[in-house]
């Protein structure tokens, strides 16, 4: 690694030597209440017409020929710096911007200033601000990040339940989630009806559906990088609330003056309550709860060298009774050093544990009982450099290593006090990845995004590889050999060229044209062959035979701001990706526990493709957004479907979202959101036969997902009051608010699923069985709230 | 944070009352696809002294509520690897059962014989293959009291006792008999690889795993859907191991996951529909399909009678 740091920096070096003639004005932009770095800050230069965006860590860099210039800062939602200056030297200068008078509340998706979608290259991203997360109805009223995701376009569910998300026709298994920077593998606590994501110690939600710059890799549908606060640097708050589920607190404030600030934020729910309409068993030392920290701080060594150190604790319990149940949770922490090699060089080094796991405890005491538990972790290194080359270029390169264990099963049964031990062996991975991309100006109206990420993975021993029979349609693949490797003897090894690129071609000053090309490539992947994603799916690496996952998406958009001050932002956007590699199972696939998982695993081919199309009102009392995906998503595997193209479980033809804000007085505002998906696949039989007094489905055709579901729909209320300013005339130093929400209002039973069963009574001999269809909604109902938040 | 506790009562009242009104069942009537009707063959043998039924039916439309009428005028027979063959003749008054009857003292099949089905009927020839494995004796049936989950209410429970053969890949099918009533529902398949649940648990050669031997247990429920004790005094138990091929094994997981459909919560840890196999082809691969399994067990059992 040291010596790829060495090779950047010769490169860097060369092309310091060709810009002497030239200037650089860097710095960081951040907010004046508070400190926080401000993501995505552009700061335009008048004189170039053209201008810059400040990055994750708020710092900015332009390098300019000598000159006066006239620059301006912008951030929305904060007031516009103008600043003149006459650049004849290398100038730091930092901007702090002073957030806007709370006029009505604005509600803004797209972080970036008016027009940015147009002006900017990227596409097939979304920006969520966490006033648009705060300000969403949910269930429950609490404020979340995942579920406010599932508004904007191309992000689907199967439901209620699900862990999770889908994006443009991917699996949940294919969206990578950070959490500054460290790979999040369950997002959910729960089951999906609430994320991980504290939305008090989260700045910044960006996902990337399409145009992925070469430096994320990992996984083929999309990224959701997550940015958590610093915490304040120039005083103390307190920001919390109280809910119907969970509570949660947040404090944060200077360590140290100008150098050191923190946050911790906590949530711990008392929603043992929500397992009672699912499982009535759960009122004796039954327990479903979840709980989560969230810490950060940092450390301004000095102008050019920042730490930052954040982490992640959360985990959810799920308990039958006092001794049995199973409980799942995620832990990672990050740390990171932000160091400036010179004005226009800035680098950060990245140095991540994360962890997955769950636990399963079964049995009345110890002489008889059954454990089990999996985890996946890793351990990453990750530097990553910016060469803010001129006004037109800006070169992102640097290098990813990852080191993961996964422990598929430690599993020990004992019976009357003896112990047999079922445990599968660890397995080890080591993935690693170069990268280079340029973000480059190359005329006034075209600038183009290129990159490359070269990825390597190699399945290292000890371990014992297995090899299988070849396939034949439908059938369990048996093992005819396996072979045992040394500690750090490769087993299988994978390389892959990921070419990234992008475009954009400005067709007017408010409308442009963007389309895109990225492969990427996924070396682990998600086993799940349920209804829904739940926490009891398991990770597996590639190996001799599990083969990575590839996927290459084309993408092209069209971008346009109509209206006074460019109010309304309407895009359209087509996507198109095949994928190699695609996982599914043989019919009775054992997942769990199973050395030989792999000889149950089949292999197929993907394609998705959809329009997005997108309409945004951005200012105004009246504010919100209107978004329609027309998709769809299949795979073809052998021995499913009679071999041909079917569609996935997650495929929704139609897609349509509306969220609205409306400020109805200084104190009261309403905001609204409606969904209409249709309805999912799933598999209907045609016949029945019996076996054994057992009534058997039977679909005559072969079919998989040959009928949908109803269409789902809903409409979510939440009414949000401001608490009072003042206080026996004079202005008050908290400030609080209530939410009054109302989830599904017209309480429809969506469907989850429609199952196929045999009535459970036991049938004399001699009767017939009776078959019946069940439609299970796991939300059937109007589920009102209220949450109490506050601020000192 | 003291002042927040009254709000916080509030909340979780609030709370309560949304949560109890949350999921719902509603049984409903789909339309399916049609489809022709084929041949279904239930061909379950084993070497338990008394007749020996292979049940011939057709698939019927999935919503179709009657027993499934017979398919007569079948010539079955069964012959193993060592010159013996079985006839099997269709029973006069139950049109689709055909029956081999053991001599007295005989029974049917040998461990370690393999066997060939083959089945003719309106010019198709159906044909399928089975091995009988061994099996192990049951040591002991026993009974303890717990607790049913989650509440303090006292059930009792029976569990087997019983040993896997050293050498790695018997399959069993554990099927129980509750005062005389076969455990028929999906919910109550028992099926072991060795002493476990999969290959890959290696657990081959030693005690049948607890969820394997506490699997003899109804499970039945009230009208409330409250789950009743298995067990309750001078309740009977007879437990008996079939031995069953790979395919079977594999046959039965599949009809395991497909059948056992308990709804609710556990929906979402369900797995979607599709076909179970059948290891019974019609020797003309472009002639009509059929459905089914063929398989020969050896059986031990051992049966108790709980008495607190």
């Amino acid at each position: 690694m040291i010596k790829l740091i060495f090779a950047f920096s010769l490169v860097s070096l060369s092309f310091t030597v060709s810009a002497q003639d030239k200037f650089t004005l860097n710095g960081y932009i951040r907010d004046s209440s508070n400190g926080e770095a401000l993501i995505g800050a552009t700061i335009f230069v008048k004189e170039i017409k053209n201008g810059v965006v400040s990055n994750e860590y708020g710092f900015y860099s332009i390098t300019l020929p000598a000159g006066s210039y006239s620059l301006s800062m912008t951030y929305t939602g904060f007031e516009s710096v103008a600043q003149t200056l006459i650049l004849n030297k290398n100038i730091q200068l930092n901007g702090e911007l002073v957030p806007e008078v709370e006029q009505l509340q604005e509600v803004v998706v797209q972080g970036d200033i008016e027009q940015a979608n147009v002006q900017n290259a990227e596409m097939s991203t979304n920006k969520l601000d966490i006033k648009t997360i705060n300000r969403t109805p949910m269930l429950f009223g609490e404020a979340d990040v995942l579920r406010t995701l599932l508004l904007l376009p191309g992000v689907s569910t199967v439901g209620e339940g699900a862990s999770g998300f889908n994006v443009r026709g991917g699996g949940v298994g294919q969206n990578l989630i950070l959490l500054d920077e460290a790979p999040v593998y369950n997002s959910s606590h729960l089951f999906g009806f609430f994320s991980v994501f504290n939305p008090d110690a989260v700045k910044d939600t960006k996902l990337f559906k399409g145009a992925i710059p070469a430096r994320y890799g990992g996984r083929i549908a999309s990224i959701l990088d997550v940015r958590m606060k610093e915490g304040n640097s120039k005083k103390f708050e307190t920001t919390g609330g109280v809910g119907s589920v969970f509570s949660r607190i947040a404090v944060e404030g200077p360590l140290i003056k100008n150098k050191a600030s923190f946050i911790v934020a906590a949530r711990r729910s008392y929603a043992d309550v929500l397992a009672r309409p699912f499982v009535p068993l759960l009122k004796e030392g039954g327990a479903l709860n979840f709980y989560d920290l969230t810490l950060k701080t940092n450390y301004n060594i000095n102008r050019k060298n920042r730490l930052y150190l954040s982490g992640y604790f959360g985990r959810d319990n799920f308990k039958f009774d006092k001794t049995q149940g199973f409980n799942w949770g995620n832990a990672t922490s990050t740390l990171r050093w932000n160091h400036l090699f010179n004005e226009r060089l800035f680098s950060n080094i990245t140095l991540v544990y994360s962890k997955y796991d769950y636990a399963l405890q079964f049995g009345k005491d110890d002489r008889n009982s059954f454990s089990w538990n999996s985890s996946i972790s890793d351990l990453i290194l990750r530097p990553q450099f910016t060469y803010f080359i001129n006004s037109r270029n800006e070169l992102n390169f640097g290098g990813d290593a990852t080191y993961y264990t996964f422990q598929p099963a430690n599993a020990v049964g004992i019976t009357n006090g003896k112990a047999v031990d079922i445990s599968l062996d660890r397995k080890y991975n080591l993935e690693t990845a170069l990268h280079i991309g340029n973000n480059q100006k190359i005329t006034k109206a075209l600038s183009i995004e290129y990159g490359l990420r070269f990825s390597n993975f190699q399945y290292l021993g000890p371990g014992t590889a297995y090899y299988y029979n070849d396939t034949i349609r439908g059938v369990r693949r048996s093992i005819i050999g396996s072979r045992s490797f040394k500690s750090g003897e490769r087993i299988a090894t994978y390389n892959n060229l990921e070419p990234r690129l992008s475009f954009k071609v400005q067709t007017s000053s408010t409308s442009a044209l963007k389309g895109s090309y990225n492969r990427m490539v996924q070396y682990l992947h998600l086993i799940s062959n349920t209804t829904a994603s739940n926490p009891l799916d398991v990770w597996t690496s590639s190996s001799n035979n599990t083969k990575p996952q590839i996927g290459d998406q084309f993408t092209l958009g069209y971008f346009k701001d109509v209206g006074k001050n460019s109010q309304f932002e309407i895009s359209i956007e087509g996507y198109l990706r095949y994928t190699q590699n695609q996982i599914d199972y043989i019919d009775g696939a054992d997942l769990l526990i199973n050395r030989y998982l792999e000889g149950d695993l089949l292999s197929g081919q993907g394609r998705a493709y959809g329009v997005e199309t997108y309409l945004q009102k951005k200012t105004g009392r009246l504010n919100g957004w209107i978004s329609y995906t027309l998709g769809r998503t299949e795979l073809k595997v052998d021995g499913i479907n009679r071999g041909e193209w079917y569609e996935t479980r997650y495929n929704q033809t139609h897609n349509l979202k509306v969220a609205a804000f409306y400020d109805i007085s200084k104190r009261w505002s309403v905001s609204g959101n409606f969904i209409f998906t249709s309805g999912t696949p799933t598999t209907f039989p045609t016949s029945r036969y019996i076996q054994q007094d057992i009534l058997v489905p039977y679909n005559a055709n072969e079919s998989r997902n040959n009928v949908h579901l109803s269409d789902y729909h809903r409409l979510d209320i939440a009414f949000r009051l401001e608490g009072k300013k003042m206080k026996h005339g004079k202005e008050r130093k908290n400030s609080d608010y209530w939410i009054f929400s109302l989830y599904n209002v017209y309480a429809r039973r969506n469907p989850f699923s429609i199952y196929f069963s045999q009535n459970d009574q036991r049938v004399p001999q001699g009767q017939p069985l009776q078959s019946q269809a069940t439609q299970l909604s796991i939300i059937g109902s109007i589920v009102p709230s209220v949450s109490y938040n506050f601020k000192f | 944070m003291k002042n927040l506790m009254p709000v916080r009562n509030v909340l979780m009242a609030v709370g309560i009352f949304s949560f109890v009104l949350l999921g719902c069942e509603d049984k409903i009537n789909p339309t399916l696809e049609s489809a022709t009707p084929i041949l279904a063959v239930d061909g379950w043998l084993n070497n338990k002294p008394e007749s020996q039924v292979i049940l011939l039916t057709r698939t019927q439309p999935y919503f179709e509520n009657i027993v499934p009428p017979g398919v007569s005028g079948a010539i079955i027979t069964v012959s193993d690897d060592h010159n013996k063959t079985y006839s099997f003749v269709e029973d006069d008054t139950n049109p689709g059962k055909y029956q081999w009857k053991p001599a007295v003292g005989e029974v049917f099949g040998t461990v370690g014989y393999r066997y060939k089905l083959s089945i003719q009927l309106s010019g198709e020839t159906y044909e399928s293959s089975a091995y009988m494995g061994r099996v192990p004796l049951i040591d002991s049936i026993s009974f303890d009291k717990d607790k049913r989950l989650g509440t303090k209410e006292e059930i009792i429970r029976g569990e087997f006792w019983a040993t896997d053969p050293a050498g790695p890949g018997d399959t069993y099918w554990v099927r129980s008999y509750k005062n005389g009533v076969r455990l028929n529902k999906p919910s109550e398949i028992v099926v072991a690889y060795d002493a476990g649940f999969s290959a890959g648990g290696l657990t081959d050669g030693v005690v049948f795993i607890t969820p394997l031997r506490r699997g003899i247990n109804a499970k039945d429920k009230d009208s409330n859907g409250k789950s009743l004790s298995p067990f309750l005094a001078g309740d009977s138990i007879n437990v008996q191991i079939h031995s069953i091929t790979l395919a079977a094994f594999n046959y039965l997981k599949e009809v395991q996951v497909q059948t056992d459909r308990p709804g609710g919560f556990q929906e979402l840890f369900s797995k979607p529909l599709s076909n179970v196999s059948t290891n019974i082809s019609n020797v003309n691969p472009g002639g009509n399909k059929v459905v089914g399994f063929f398989n020969v067990s050896a059986v031990s059992g051992l049966g108790k009678r709980y008495i607190p």
